[in-house]
C-alpha cells in the first residue's frame, strides 16, 4: 500500500497493484477520465514526488508535447512509493458509484451475431452500477485489463452482461471467446461517465457493432424507470444485415412501439438489407428531422461513428457539448 | 468589422478573451507570427482556452491538456477532436478586428 498526496489536496491509499486513477477514484475523489487504457488522454496529470511505473509507455493518450512536459497518465500509472501528484479534481465528475475489485464466474454465452455474443458473469454482492458505464475485467494471461460496458441493468444478484465482438487478432477478445461457463475472471466497477443522466428530454441512443451494450443498458433503465411521455430511440448501426443485433432485446422491453423504438440501418450498399441505408449518424439526423434540439444523445461504437456524430452534432449542429455523451476509447 | 481589442492588450506569446454580445466567447492569441483569433470554448469540455498554456503555436486545455493548433484550429493533442473554430483577423492602427 501506498499513499498517494494530491498537491494542494487530499491524501489517498493505493493498494500494490492499483493505479494512480483508479484508486482515487474508489476513494470518490473527483478525478477526471474517460477510458482508463490509456486512449483518451483525460487524465493527464504531473508527478511531483515518488515514483510510478508506466504500465503503457506508448499510450495514445500523451502527445509528444506532453511527455516532454512530463505528463503522465493516472489510468496506466502504478505507484512503486508513496506520491505527491498534481491533478485537477472536478465534482462534476465525481464517481457516483465508487469502483470496486470483485471476483467473478463466467455463467453463461449466448451468441447474437456471427461474431458478437453475449457474457453474463456473476459476483457475490451487487451489481451496482449506472446505465452506460462499463467494467474492466482482468483476463488471465493478460497483462492490461480490458473495458466492457455493462449491457443490463444494476441489480442485487450480481448479474453483469457484456456484449463483445471477436476482433480478429486482439487479445482481450481472443481470451473471452475461449472462456467457458465456470471460469473466473476479476471484475472491476464501475467506470465511465457516459451514464443515462436524469432529464425532461427524450432520449436518443446510436451504437454500432459491441457499442450495443451500453445503449441496452440505457434503454433498459428508460423501460424500467416512469412511463411518461418521452421517447427513447437506438439508432443501431452495422455493417450487413448479418451484423445487424439488438432488435428482440428491444422488442421485449414494455413500452417498445410507443415509447421506445429501434432502427436499425446498413452501411453496404450491396447488401440485400430491406430496412435504412447509410452511416447510422445520418441515418438518425433524418429520421429525426435534423431537430436535436429537445433530446439527449448517448452513443457508443467505432471510433468513426462518434467523431461522426461529434462532428455533426456539436460542430455542425451546434447543439451543448452535454447533451451528447460518450466516453472516448480513442 | 468588429472591434476586438488593441494589439497591446494582448503581450506576445499571451492571450485575452473577448465577450460579445449575443455570440460565444472569443480568445485572441499573440504569437510571433502573428494575431490569431478562435473560439474560446474548448471542444471536448467547456473550459476556456484563453487560460490555457501557449506552447510552440498551439494552446494547451487548462483542464485536459489537450491541445489545438492556433493558426488552424485543428486538433493536436488528446482528448481533443473536433477541430476549434477559427476567425479571420484584420489588425489595422494598432487595433484587431473579427472580419465578418
Amino acid at each position: 500500500m501506498h499513499t498517494i498526496r494530491l498537491a494542494g489536496g487530499p491524501a489517498f491509499g493505493c493498494a500494490d497493484g492499483d493505479t494512480v486513477l483508479r484508486a482515487g477514484l474508489r476513494e470518490g475523489l473527483g478525478l477526471s477520465y474517460e477510458c482508463n487504457v490509456g486512449s483518451c488522454g483525460v487524465c493527464k496529470f504531473e508527478l511531483v514526488e515518488g515514483a510510478v511505473e508506466d504500465l503503457r509507455p506508448d499510450a495514445p493518450g500523451l502527445s509528444e508535447r506532453d511527455r516532454r512536459k512530463g505528463r503522465r497518465l493516472a489510468c496506466q500509472s502504478r505507484p512503486t512509493a508513496d506520491c505527491v501528484v498534481s491533478m485537477r479534481l472536478d465534482d462534476a465528475v465525481r464517481p457516483p458509484v465508487r469502483p470496486q475489485q470483485r471476483t467473478a464466474v463466467l455463467e453463461a454465452v449466448r451468441p447474437l451475431t456471427q461474431d458478437m455474443s453475449e457474457f453474463t458473469v456473476r459476483t457475490d454482492g451487487a451489481a451496482d452500477f449506472l446505465p452506460g458505464q462499463y467494467a474492466l475485467l482482468h483476463l488471465s494471461g493478460l497483462g492490461a485489463p480490458r473495458a466492457y460496458s455493462m449491457a443490463n441493468t444494476a441489480n442485487p444478484e450480481g448479474i453483469w452482461q457484456f456484449i463483445v465482438r471477436r476482433v480478429p487478432n486482439g487479445a482481450g477478445t481472443a481470451a473471452l471467446f475461449a472462456m467457458t461457463p465456470g471460469a473466473a475472471l476479476s471484475l472491476d466497477a464501475p467506470y465511465g461517465q457516459a451514464y443515462l443522466r436524469p432529464s425532461g428530454r427524450d432520449v436518443v441512443c446510436v451504437a454500432g457493432g459491441s457499442g450495443l451494450a451500453p445503449m441496452l443498458s440505457i434503454a433498459r433503465a428508460f423501460a424500467e424507470g416512469p412511463a411518461d411521455d418521452r421517447r427513447l430511440t437506438l439508432y443501431y448501426g452495422a455493417r450487413t444485415a448479418r451484423d445487424v443485433c439488438g432488435a428482440a432485446e428491444l422488442a421485449a422491453l414494455p413500452g417498445f412501439g410507443t415509447r421506445i423504438r429501434y432502427v436499425p440501418a446498413v452501411s453496404d450498399p450491396d447488401d440485400g438489407f430491406a430496412g435504412r441505408r447509410g452511416f447510422i449518424h445520418t441515418v438518425m439526423a433524418e429520421d429525426l428531422g435534423r431537430r436535436f434540439d429537445n433530446c439527449d444523445i448517448y452513443c457508443a461504437g467505432p471510433p468513426p461513428m462518434t467523431l461522426a456524430l461529434e462532428d455533426l452534432l456539436i460542430r455542425e449542429a451546434g447543439i451543448p457539448a452535454d447533451r451528447l455523451r460518450f466516453d472516448r476509447f480513442f | 468589422m468588429l472591434y476586438l481589442c488593441e494589439v497591446t492588450d494582448v503581450a506576445e506569446g499571451a492571450s485575452k478573451r473577448i465577450d460579445l454580445p449575443e455570440r460565444p466567447p472569443l480568445a485572441v492569441f499573440h504569437l510571433p507570427t502573428g494575431i490569431f483569433v478562435t473560439d474560446d470554448t474548448c471542444t471536448h469540455g467547456l473550459a476556456s482556452l484563453s487560460e490555457g498554456e501557449i506552447d510552440d503555436g498551439a494552446v494547451e486545455c487548462p483542464w485536459h491538456q489537450g491541445a489545438f493548433d492556433i493558426a488552424t484550429g485543428k486538433p493536436c493533442g488528446a482528448p481533443c477532436t473536433i477541430p476549434l473554430r477559427t476567425h479571420r483577423v484584420v489588425v489595422s492602427d494598432g487595433k484587431v478586428f473579427l472580419e465578418e
